[in-house]
């Protein structure tokens, strides 16, 4: 590993897994409606993710 | 042979940039040999090319203590300091993907400073090719906290307070402060999840173990980061700004009858074809519609505005037609981007930048009348900036009978006796200092002279 040339954080490091298991489970949660809403017929408003368009078909979320 | 170190590159003991006879190379320290080697071997530098996420190399000679690539020039570096809303979360944006992309081929971002990222061509491109290192199982992202003061903060305090926040960077080349983000902040983004974690949440851990160096590893596995990561991009994703500006208002303000607005563009296109143009800057140049006039004719277009909605709304068109020659930046005329940074040389002024480029044209319409009326600048003064920019000039004189003028003469109240000097008769006189005057056209039905002028 190379060393950094700025003190990355010991609390930026310990939190990353708190604000990970949040992340999981919000993400949890919108996976979880969009099923309900598609089951509804109801569809998620497309936005404006520049990467779409400009990118390799693959790197679609 | 000519060989100059670049003054902004020196904090990573990786390697260093230096421009060589109008070439941008690098050198890289045999302390990234290893990491170098895998990223060239794996093929990931290439898949990172493919997908334009980072600038292109070629590895030009190799010897036991150097290696030396050569990237691809982008003409002008601009940084985050002049992006519009969208374009700082693209940035953003784009900087997670390229995490994501590393953890997926066992590589990580060793950095995630917002000045790694520049638009070229219409996007976002990352251009620090020593960012890489090898992904440790398990570790936690060394450059998270970097991420939260360089896009994080400034994105959020946008969001809340205005675009005036764009600008964070140049205050803090370092990023805002954790401790300061997160006191700033109203008491509603305790309520968001995201923001709660990534920003009050990580201050206070901050702080707590400000102290403390000890080693953190192996407490965030490879699922967790990745969640991490589309949270942040889900989160900035929908992030947006309800700030209204002068330029929602702008169409009910031109002045403009259809045939003048017509009249104009043809001007600006013979101007350009007489002067052989193939690349420009358009001053006060709102979304870009007159410098889109010229997408045929010129390879590289600056189209800049003050007005942080307009370049978005330029940006938004760009984006929509994948257009390549255009780049669009914030820039206040009147307080262009200074030096910042050590020995005021890490981060260049808008002025030294544009001299770099050598453009062949500036484009100047409808912006005069704010320069002087509203700027309080002397013709003298603006003849001096427009001829840094470039040396043919295309300037557009409202005069005196535009209602425009008359608006913002009559906003000068008691004060309005001193700008009596603004008229065509002195504006020729003190431009005259600097410029020739190729060409004078009237636009018929309207109060506004069109000047075509040669720098002396």
């Amino acid at each position: 590993m190379i060393p950094l040339y700025f003190d990355p954080g010991t609390g930026a490091l310990i939190v990353q897994f708190l604000a990970a298991a949040v992340a999981g489970v919000l993400l949890f949660y919108r996976t979880v409606m969009h099923k309900i809403k598609s089951l509804f017929g109801i569809k998620d408003k497309n936005d404006d993710d520049f990467m779409d368009e400009t990118d390799n078909s693959e790197d679609k979320k | 042979m000519k060989s100059k170190r670049n003054t902004s590159s020196f904090r990573d003991p990786s390697g260093y940039v230096f421009i060589e006879d109008d070439s941008v190379k690098r050198v890289v320290n045999p302390i990234y040999f290893e990491q170098y080697n895998q990223l060239t071997s794996s093929g990931f530098y290439q898949l990172l090319f493919d997908k334009k996420y980072l600038v292109s190399h070629q590895e030009v000679s190799r010897t036991d203590s150097e290696i030396i690539i050569e990237a691809s020039k982008i003409p002008f570096i601009n940084y985050p300091y002049e992006w519009s809303f969208l374009q700082y979360k693209h940035a953003a944006l784009l900087t997670l993907k390229i995490q994501k992309l590393c953890l997926e081929n066992n590589f990580t971002l060793k950095d995630a400073s917002a000045f790694n990222i520049t638009f070229h061509e219409g996007k976002p491109i990352f251009i620090d090719t020593l960012s890489f290192d090898f992904y440790q199982e398990n570790n936690p992202w060394l450059a998270y906290k970097q991420f939260i003061m360089h896009f994080l903060g400034p994105l959020v305090l946008t969001k809340y307070f205005g675009q005036d926040h764009l600008k964070t960077l140049a205050l803090h080349l370092e990023g805002i402060s954790l401790q300061k983000l997160s006191n700033l902040l109203p008491f509603k983004s305790y309520l968001s999840p995201i923001l709660l974690t990534n920003i009050h949440l990580l201050a206070k851990y901050d702080k707590k173990y400000e102290s403390d160096k000890k080693k953190v590893n192996n407490n965030l596995s490879k699922a967790s980061q990745i969640k991490l990561l589309d949270g942040l991009y889900d989160y900035i994703l929908n992030l947006s700004v309800n700030e209204k500006t002068e330029w929602d208002h702008y169409y009910n303000q031109i002045n403009y009858n259809e045939v003048a607005y017509q009249v104009k563009k043809e001007f600006v296109k013979d101007w350009f074809s007489s002067i052989q143009g193939k690349s420009l800057i358009d001053i006060g140049g709102n979304d870009g519609t007159f410098s889109r006039e010229l997408k045929e004719l010129a390879d590289f277009m600056i189209v800049a505005d003050v007005d942080a909605n307009a370049v978005e709304q330029n940006y938004k068109q760009i984006l929509k037609n994948k257009e390549k020659s255009i780049l669009p930046i914030v820039v206040d005329v009147l307080n262009p981007v200074a030096n910042y940074g050590f020995n005021n040389q890490e981060r260049f002024s808008f002025i030294d930048r544009v001299k770099e480029v050598n453009l062949d044209g500036c484009l100047a319409l409808a912006v005069i009348h704010h320069i002087t009326l509203s700027g309080n600048i002397p013709f003298s003064l603006s003849a001096q900036f427009f001829s840094k920019m470039a040396p043919n000039l295309l300037i557009e004189f409202p005069t005196r009978a535009d209602s425009w003028v008359q608006f913002l003469l009559d906003s000068k109240r008691e004060f309005k006796s001193h700008f009596d000097f603004y008229n065509e008769e002195n504006f020729e006189n003190e431009y005259a200092v600097y410029f020739e005057i190729v060409k004078k056209v009237k636009i018929d039905s309207s109060e506004r002279i069109l000047y075509s002028l040669k720098r002396r």
